[in-house]
């Protein structure tokens, strides 16, 4: 947002009592949705990471503020996303790719 | 030596311009911590990834073990506690000294709630003998692994909660704080920064829940 750098940004309590309904709204849906409405595999988790994901930007944006701070906050979660995906990336490439899972593993 | 101005409010320590870029300072490495937390639990949701590839039908069978209502109240909880605290820091930026103090209570008896359904939860679990790596007993389950899901569950849900009664611990300091009259509205740094650490645990949760309850 274009605010003067040297104000920080003070939410409504209405704004906030919306991101937190929208939460439980949400919540709501991803139980209903996995408990109640048979959704075929993969899509099952698809939907549900799917819903997590959401949840996690209106956290990250509205309640840690990250949309109206500055910018290098908001790179510094990506780049955690990003090595987050390298990790498992480069973690699945081997695991799923044995002829022989370790055994007792 | 530089001189030092007499008009610094007093919150700021002198290697900092001003109190916004002390406030700056102090966020970035508050950032910088929470990418830290974050791959490290990106280890351990790794662990989930890699067993859920191998082994996809005890991932399915154990997490019927878990009680989906208690595990979808604990969610609401933890969102509703992530509330109380962008409230209080919303009272701290509006001068409103009582509203911070409340908000802290409420966030600190709503983390207690979590962890009291946790404890329950946990206690059900033990009963039954389900223990994490060789004390499982539990003969309920028909996978040679299942032992494996309730490692990993263990450790996620284990190092969760441990960071849910870190949070406890400094949310009351940050309220000890607040009623000696330490914050204002020029000055509230540590309960923006306690604040991110509290959304990052409801963050964590969020991914938890559905990826260890939700399994049909």
């Amino acid at each position: 947002m274009s605010e003067h750098n040297h104000e920080h940004h003070v939410s409504t309590a209405g704004q906030l009592w919306a991101v937190a309904t929208a939460l439980f709204i949400l919540t709501i849906i991803t139980v209903v949705v996995a408990k109640f409405i048979s959704i075929p595999p993969p899509f099952d988790v698809i939907t549900a990471i799917s819903i997590a994901l959401v949840k996690a930007f209106l956290v990250a944006a509205f309640f840690m503020n990250l949309y109206w701070d500055t910018k290098f906050n908001t790179i510094l979660l990506f780049m955690a996303v990003a090595f987050f995906i390298l990790m498992i990336s480069i973690t699945l490439l081997d695991t799923m790719y044995r002829n022989d899972v370790v055994p007792s593993f | 030596m530089a001189n030092h101005s007499t008009s610094h409010p007093t919150h700021v320590q002198h290697h900092f311009v001003d109190s916004d870029q002390q406030f700056d300072t102090a966020k970035l490495g508050m950032w910088v911590f929470l990418v830290n937390e974050i791959l490290f639990f990106g280890g351990l949701f790794c662990a989930y990834i890699v067993y859920r590839a191998w082994y996809p039908e005890l991932f399915q069978m154990a997490a019927l073990e878990l009680n989906t209502f208690w595990g979808a109240v604990n969610t609401v909880v933890l969102i509703g506690s992530s509330l109380t605290v962008a409230m209080a820091i919303r009272s701290a930026q509006k001068n409103q000294m009582k509203g911070l103090k409340i908000n802290l209570l409420i966030t600190i008896a709503l983390a207690v709630v979590f962890m009291v359904i946790k404890g329950f939860e946990y206690a059900h679990k033990f009963e039954l003998g389900i223990f994490p790596g060789d004390f499982y007993t539990y003969e309920g389950l028909d996978h040679p692994q299942a032992n494996v899901f309730f490692g990993i569950y263990y450790m996620l849900t284990g190092v969760h909660a441990l960071h849910v009664l870190i949070g406890i611990g400094l949310i009351f300091w940050i309220y000890l704080r607040a009623r000696k009259g330490e914050f204002n509205s020029e000055y509230y740094t540590p309960v923006e920064i306690t604040g991110l650490y509290w959304h990052l645990v409801d963050l964590i949760w969020i991914f938890l829940f559905p990826l260890l309850y939700l399994i049909e």
